[in-house]
């Protein structure tokens, strides 16, 4: 006890800790019938940090080189100390951290919480679903086995059938005009230095827009009265316990399905039988596989990922289409144009996985 | 008529120079950090040299692979003895594909892309035939060469 | 009867475990017998561990909330004398 006071003295001489303990009581969540919603970020931000930590253990062993890659993965999984567990946690948490975040993103969506003020929280978090996506690529190839080397392969090349820009992106992420031991050392350096810093810098964009703007309300709640819980401790009681719940789900996953580990790739063997992109890509995958071959007189495939990112540049900036939403109105056409994205995007997914 | 101030005050002038400057400053690191992260692209090869020995032996209607740059090129022999070179990459996404003997037909797993075995894509996605190279044999050298290169095979 | 079921229940996942571990060449999964029961039992420890503190927490919870409704009901009754 005379320890904590004499610390908390000591603190207290240096700095204003009562201005900390107002600020923190003075944070109020809105309570309405929607609010289960906002949980979800919470807990994507719960695996991120996951994903953090067991990624740093992992980077601990794993060796960026096509000689070594595989095997040492292989060594992590076979040799070390619960290394098995730990490999499978970090896949399961990007896993499970990807599909919250697309829950995520369309509870946002059809709630509307990016309309005005709140435009540039939309913006932050669109480009962390594209870190996270890019994320998931990437660790993905890391893995050095023939379907890792297959799926990249026509991941990069997909993204070299832009026009004017695709060659210059696809030599860039490959190092070179083919998928190399060079793109895996790019990868690497993207999955553990770039993308990481990227994506603390978003987050803390994200959680201080989000701090800034207080807490979205729906509109439908707008003129409703409604209490309002402070952040904490209730709230941040509760997202402990579901954090807990989270953590047991990925724990009991990561121990019943441990992910297998193919073939070590070999870019002269050839492409294994089935591939299929993982299962976040599987609505692009099934996209391109609508569009024939050529297309009046074009590359159908040009055609698709040009249709493609037409889509994906149009949900970037919903928030500035939305004018209705903006001023408060009810906008039947964007909750319509919200749920077609949801629905096509699982519909896509589901046919991707079973065809 | 002579201007007795200048239309433009130190101020803004000198914003002006700072702000250029800055501006000068970061886009010439940028660029050169651009330049350094963006890979020196180096070019499929014109020709590659293999030992003929180790290709030309090879069973009837069987194909026998080799590396053409960063991919895989295909030596294949067909039934009545005729050789032939070609790339063994995929024309629709690049992946590579397999010889089948008993359908005498290529087959990539990718999409299920057929090719016959004059590389014509006869089924599924992929959009132009595969791309056959020359073959030059000299001495104990078996030269691959794309088509439309001239080597002389005495240099090698 | 429950036992028997869980029991059941237990036995599935770890043919289902196994048949996944049969088809596939390198070993991403102990292997042992022995290994495997110590990671289910480690499995039901945590679930236990997290159970129990979820517990705690709701517990606690209640308690905030109800001396926050004590609270709030506290500063009404601070201003009905306001009204006479
Ligand atoms: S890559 Fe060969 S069929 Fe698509």
């Amino acid at each position: 006890m005379r320890m904590k006071a004499a610390w908390q003295n000591w603190l207290e001489e240096r700095y204003n800790i009562d201005e900390f303990k107002t600020f923190a009581a003075s944070k109020l969540v809105p309570s309405h019938r929607y609010e289960i919603w906002y949980f979800t970020g919470g807990i994507v931000l719960f695996l991120f940090i996951m994903q953090f930590i067991t990624g740093a253990a992992l980077a601990l062993y794993y060796i960026p080189h096509t000689e070594y890659a595989h095997k040492s993965i292989i060594e992590i999984v076979t040799k070390l100390h619960a290394g098995w567990f730990f490999r499978s946690l970090h896949y399961w948490g990007a896993q499970l951290a990807i599909a919250v975040l697309f829950i995520h993103v369309f509870s946002a969506l059809l709630l509307k919480s990016y309309r005005k003020p709140r435009e540039l929280i939309w913006i932050s978090g669109c480009k962390l679903l594209g870190i996270s996506i890019f994320f998931g690529l990437s660790g993905y190839f890391l893995l050095w086995d023939e379907r890792a080397f297959a799926a990249v392969r026509v991941a990069t090349g997909g993204a070299g059938d832009l026009p004017l820009i695709g060659g210059f992106i696809k030599t860039f992420l490959r190092g070179g005009i083919d998928v190399t031991g060079e793109t895996l050392t790019r990868f690497y350096a993207f999955h553990v230095s770039i993308l990481p810093l990227v994506t603390i810098f978003l987050i803390v964009m994200h959680l201080f827009l989000v701090h800034y703007h207080g807490m979205g309300l729906p509109r439908s709640e707008e003129n409703r009265k409604h209490g309002e819980t402070p952040f904490f401790p209730n709230i941040f009681y509760k997202d402990l316990m579901i954090w807990l719940v989270v953590l047991g789900i990925v724990v009991t996953m990561a121990t019943l399905l441990p992910p297998e580990i193919g073939k070590q790739a070999d870019p002269l063997a050839p492409a294994p039988e089935n591939i299929k992109p993982e299962w976040y890509f599987l609505f692009l995958f099934q996209t391109l596989k609508l569009f024939p071959g050529t297309m009046l007189g074009f590359n159908g495939e040009t055609i698709a990922i040009i249709l493609v990112s037409f889509g994906v540049l149009f949900f970037f900036l919903i928030p500035f289409f939305d004018r209705k939403s903006s001023r408060g109105e009810k906008s039947p056409l964007f909750t319509g144009i919200g749920l077609a994205y949801m629905v096509y995007f699982i519909v896509m997914t589901i046919i991707g996985f079973f065809s | 008529m002579r201007i007795t101030s200048s239309l433009v005050t130190r101020r803004t002038f000198l914003n002006t120079l700072f702000g250029g400057w800055l501006l000068a400053f970061f886009s010439g690191s940028l660029y050169s950090l651009i330049k350094f992260a963006f890979p020196t692209i180096d070019k499929e090869p014109d020709f590659v040299v293999l030992f003929a020995r180790d290709f030309l032996p090879i069973a009837p209607n069987s194909v026998k692979s080799f590396a053409w740059g960063g991919k895989v090129g295909l030596f294949l022999k067909k039934t009545n003895g005729a050789i032939f070179a070609l790339k063994g990459v995929c024309t629709h996404m690049e992946c590579n594909i397999t010889y089948k003997p008993e359908e005498k037909k290529f087959y990539c797993a990718c999409h299920k892309g057929w090719f016959d075995d004059n590389g014509k894509n006869i089924e599924g996605p992929p959009p132009k035939p595969l791309e056959f190279f020359d073959i030059i044999i000299s001495n104990e050298n078996l030269i691959i060469v794309k088509k439309g290169v001239n080597i002389d095979p005495a240099k090698i | 009867m429950i036992r028997k079921f869980m029991l059941m229940i237990f036995f599935v996942i770890i043919e289902t475990t196994t048949a996944f571990a049969n088809q596939i060449s390198i070993e991403v999964f102990p292997s042992t017998p022995y290994d495997r029961y110590i990671i289910y039992e480690m499995l039901a420890l945590f679930w236990a561990g997290i159970i129990g503190l979820v517990i705690i927490i709701r517990m606690k919870l209640k308690e905030i909330e109800r001396i926050q409704r004590m609270e709030s009901t506290e500063k009404e009754e601070k201003k009905i004398p306001l009204l006479d």
